[in-house]
């Protein structure tokens, strides 16, 4: 940690700011242990003081919760479930409106936040400084969680990028914490040029998109390239396929931990320290997995997330809708109250969906899949309700052998009376965040 | 990072302009946390690791020191080295007493906050002034809430306080460490010099959780609880400051109430120096805040098992540096605590010279009787020893009645047993044996410990 004050060399006495995230900290530190109802106890408390900061100053939500909301009368979790969902479209569409016109003073500094819209139209908030301090000490939290050395290198490869080096990791630690420095590529780079740029920088660290890690994974094992300093591959922004976290292990022996975040939310969940699922940052945000009735989902069953941010007072986002999927877990063994997301699904448009409104998230191991034939890339478009399409990338014309243990491979995984049909590409791009999707819904819900 | 303990939730204090759940304290409140959480960590690191940190933040102490402080600039000349730090001269009591002026910085940082003097009770000795700064404030608050973590103590309890010089009446809240950051239950008060059935009575009718007060006092209290039979449901712990901690008081306090003693050793001067630790009934020591030596009487730090003076060095006093002061007390070093902790072990904490016999040729014991043991021999309500010169020992005693000659034969031959051989005993009876000005108690005083020769301030 770094000091702040000449002289206090150890223990570091932190700048303000470096204060404030500590202090945040070093109460996440114990309420992570907290049995669910102490949790959802001082969620209660917090999500008092938001709702009636979001009637009293925000134009929509006064329209909206008219009649469904009574601030006087006292607030239970049941209450709260009552009231209506915030839709995408409304946020994209109602910016204005969802503004708080009284952002109070405490909360610091306010600026917008877009999201890429890589996987729908973006959508944009106003965040507090207060936000972002929040967002540094989950930062911190994940460090501390996976037992990371600072100390180490980062190597970044996101987004549409220029190479970039830095002497820290990042906002969270910059100030406060002395780290290692950071490099950066972005993802629009091949995947040899990627290859080779980590062999040249030998990173501790790998921060990137799962099918990116995959992809680099795959090359290296099959041109037994090594990437000896690599401890852990840290993914977040895609859906992770459980056979990546094999992939790099076999690859570099790194381990691979997963982030679930939202640039109009922050941190929604991050991996456990000791299991493959997650844990809701209860902390900050409120998440509930509804069924299709709105109901509470199980232990197993996948729902719609639901997601209210505790701390954001200048475009408070209650109950909102953010177009994802995911399965909820029972209580983890580890011993954290904070709630288990078991997978993140995906979003809307990465389910299959039948003329019935019956939604599947398909799994059909892509590892399997490259057995049966050498893609370069592929991908699943939904463009029917009884149609998938199977586009890929190959160096020559696929046998009819391979196109029909294709076909029966990937029909497996999909529901009964789906029809595949193969289509050569030249190219699969990346969506406009960089992000990669291996199966897409072109189809309207019915 | 230890699960085992995990204390009970803390409501913190936001402060922004509404409540807050996770709470953004008020800068001060942030820096303690921020400290807090360092320690959570530090406790763990090990020995090794420990002193290499304490010696980064000792090479920035000693250069300003010798930079600053003309006391030190004299007599070092030019700035050591942490490594060397055992090489520098002690600073004695008396050296203290007698250059506060020339102890003090010429430049303190301004960011280490306002200064404050404070001065020791004396207690047992002559009152010493020190300088402090806020920055050793937000020290001490990270070290107060340290050890309510360590006990995990529920904050939202009565705190019951029993000492010298505070204000009898109630306070909402525990007090300056938490205040304005953790929300606490209140904290009640009451001066020592009562006789300790009216303290025994007012305690019960506290109803609290928390009891800090002398260990001699809780050992009286206890006492007069088990012959009156008084309980005290609600209090679930005794913490104790300010007195060598006589072993029996912890056995008194869980008889007559259940409730575990927790001990700390602190000075005025210096602020926390050791904290007992959360599973055994040692300390551990604050290494974060203050470097501790025990050495022997040829200066050589003592091993596990010794008991030697303490030797202080306070990291992060730049208005009036201590570094190797010599506060008078002497304890026992302990091996490495099987609790994990690197923070270095004192088995127990002796006191002060003046509590030390000494025989003729300058070996020191710490004698020992337990009040329990005399009360079941003869009616003894107080006890003192009083050592008058190298072969006698004087037993000041105040009884419910005159005792009988049996009596003192059998008190004699039990207490001739536990001191070196050839002492005399001699009894006088007494009224009252009062505590000192400080409001604290010794059981053993000796008139001829003398202190070790003080060498001139300044050549």
């Amino acid at each position: 940690m770094q000091s702040a004050l000449p002289g206090a060399v150890w223990p570091a006495v932190p700048g303000g700011d470096g204060a404030a995230t500590f202090a945040l900290l070093q109460q996440f530190e114990d309420t992570q242990w907290l049995a669910g109802e102490q949790l959802a106890a001082l969620q209660l408390r917090q999500l008092d003081v938001l709702l009636r900061h979001a009637y009293d100053t925000v134009p929509f939500y006064r329209k909206r919760w008219n009649g469904s909301y009574d601030p006087a009368a006292t607030l239970s979790l049941e209450r709260f479930s009552r009231l209506p969902r915030l839709t995408r479209a409304a946020l994209q569409t109602r910016f204005e409106a969802l503004k708080s016109e009284h952002i109070p003073a405490g909360h610091g500094r306010v600026f917008p936040v877009a999201t890429t819209g890589s996987t729908g139209t973006p959508v944009q908030v106003l965040k507090t400084a207060l936000v972002a301090l929040l967002w540094n000490a989950f930062t911190l939290r994940d460090h501390l969680w996976h037992g990371r050395d600072l100390r180490g290198k980062l190597a970044v490869i996101r987004g549409r990028i220029e190479p970039f080096e830095a002497q820290s990791w990042g906002p969270a630690t910059f100030g406060l914490l002395e780290t290692g420095p950071a490099v950066m590529l972005g993802v629009g780079a091949d995947v040899e040029t990627q290859l080779a740029w980590l062999l040249e920088q030998r990173p501790d660290y790998l921060l990137t998109y799962a099918t990116n890690a995959a992809e680099l994974a795959k090359a290296s094992l099959a041109r037994g390239v090594r990437l000896p300093g690599l401890r852990e591959v840290r993914l977040f922004a895609e859906l992770l396929d459980p056979e990546v976290r094999d992939l790099c292990r076999r690859a570099w022996g790194a381990k691979v931990t997963d982030t679930y975040s939202a640039s109009e939310v922050g941190y929604i969940a991050l991996q456990c320290p000791e299991h493959d699922h997650y844990h809701v940052q209860s902390e900050g945000v409120l998440v509930e997995v509804l069924d299709d009735e709105g109901r509470p989902c199980a232990s197993g069953e996948v729902g719609r997330v639901v997601v209210t941010v505790l701390h954001n007072f200048a475009t408070p986002l209650v109950r909102y809708d953010i177009g994802d999927f995911a399965e909820p877990g029972g209580p983890c063994p580890c011993g954290r109250g904070l709630p288990v997301l078991r997978r993140i699904v995906g979003r809307t448009r990465n389910a299959l969906v039948t003329a019935d409104g019956k939604r599947y998230w398909p799994s059909w191991g892509s590892r399997a899949l490259l057995e049966i034939a050498a893609l370069r890339q592929y991908q699943l478009v939904q463009t029917e309700y009884g149609l998938v399409e199977l586009r890929v990338v190959a160096d020559g014309p696929l046998s009819a052998d391979q196109q029909d243990r294709l076909r029966r491979h990937l029909l497996a995984s999909l529901p009964p009376g789906m029809r595949l049909q193969l289509r050569h590409v030249d190219a699969i791009g990346r969506g406009a965040g960089g992000k990669f999707e291996e199966f897409v819904c072109e189809v309207p819900a019915p | 990072m230890s699960r085992a303990a995990r204390p009970l939730p803390w409501r913190f204090v936001s402060a922004l302009s509404h409540d807050l759940w996770p709470a953004v304290p008020n800068p001060d409140g942030a820096f303690v946390l921020a400290l807090l959480f360092q320690l959570e960590r530090t406790q763990w690191l090990p020995p090794e690791r420990l002193r290499e940190l304490q010696s980064q933040q000792l090479d920035v102490l000693l250069r300003h020191a010798c930079e600053t402080v003309p006391f030190y600039r004299a007599r070092w000349g030019r700035a050591p080295d942490a490594a060397r730090l055992t090489e520098l001269p002690v600073l004695t009591r008396r050296e203290l007493q007698e250059n506060f002026d020339a102890l003090r910085s010429s430049a303190v940082p301004p960011q280490h906050g306002g200064t404050a003097e404070s001065r020791t009770s004396g207690s047992t000795g002559a009152p010493v002034r020190v300088l402090k700064t806020a920055l050793e404030g937000l020290f001490w608050r990270a070290i107060t809430l340290r050890d309510h973590r360590w006990h995990q103590r529920d904050l939202g309890a009565t705190l019951a306080v029993i000492r010298r010089g505070v204000t009898p009446g109630e306070s909402p809240s525990w007090g300056a460490a938490t205040e304005g950051l953790v929300e606490t239950g209140k904290c009640v008060l009451q001066e020592v010099n009562l006789d300790v059935e009216t303290l025994l009575d007012w305690l019960s009718r506290t109803g609290a959780g928390y009891l800090l007060t002398y260990p001699s006092l809780a050992a009286e209290l206890a006492r007069a609880a088990l012959a009156r039979g008084v309980r005290i449901p609600g209090l679930r712990e005794v913490r104790t400051l300010g007195e060598a901690l006589d072993p029996e008081a912890r056995a008194l306090c869980r008889e007559a109430w259940g409730a575990p003693l927790t001990d700390m050793y602190t000075a005025e001067e210096v602020g926390y120096i050791a904290l007992q630790c959360p599973e055994h009934e040692h300390y551990h020591v604050q290494c974060e805040s203050v470097l501790v030596e025990v050495l022997d009487e040829r200066g050589k730090p003592c091993a596990p098992g010794e008991t030697g003076r303490l030797v202080l060095t306070s990291l992060h006093n730049f208005a009036l540096p201590l570094v190797r002061y010599e506060i008078g007390d002497y304890a026992e070093v302990g091996e490495p605590c099987p609790c994990g902790r690197g923070l270095p072990v004192l088995r127990r904490v002796a006191g002060r010279v003046r509590n030390t016999l000494v025989t003729a040729d300058g070996r020191r014991y710490w004698p020992h009787f337990g009040s329990r043991r005399l009360h079941e021999i003869a009616p003894i309500r107080q006890h003192q020893f009083v050592q008058k010169d190298f072969e006698s020992i004087e037993a000041r005693l105040a009884t419910d009645r005159a005792l009988t000659r049996e009596e003192e034969e059998a008190l004699r031959r039990y207490v001739l047993e536990r001191l070196p051989p050839d002492m005399r005993l001699t009894f006088s009876y007494r009224d009252e044996i009062a505590r000192a000005a400080s409001g604290k108690f010794e059981d053993f005083v000796s008139e001829v410990a003398e202190p070790r020769p003080v060498r001139p301030a300044l050549q």
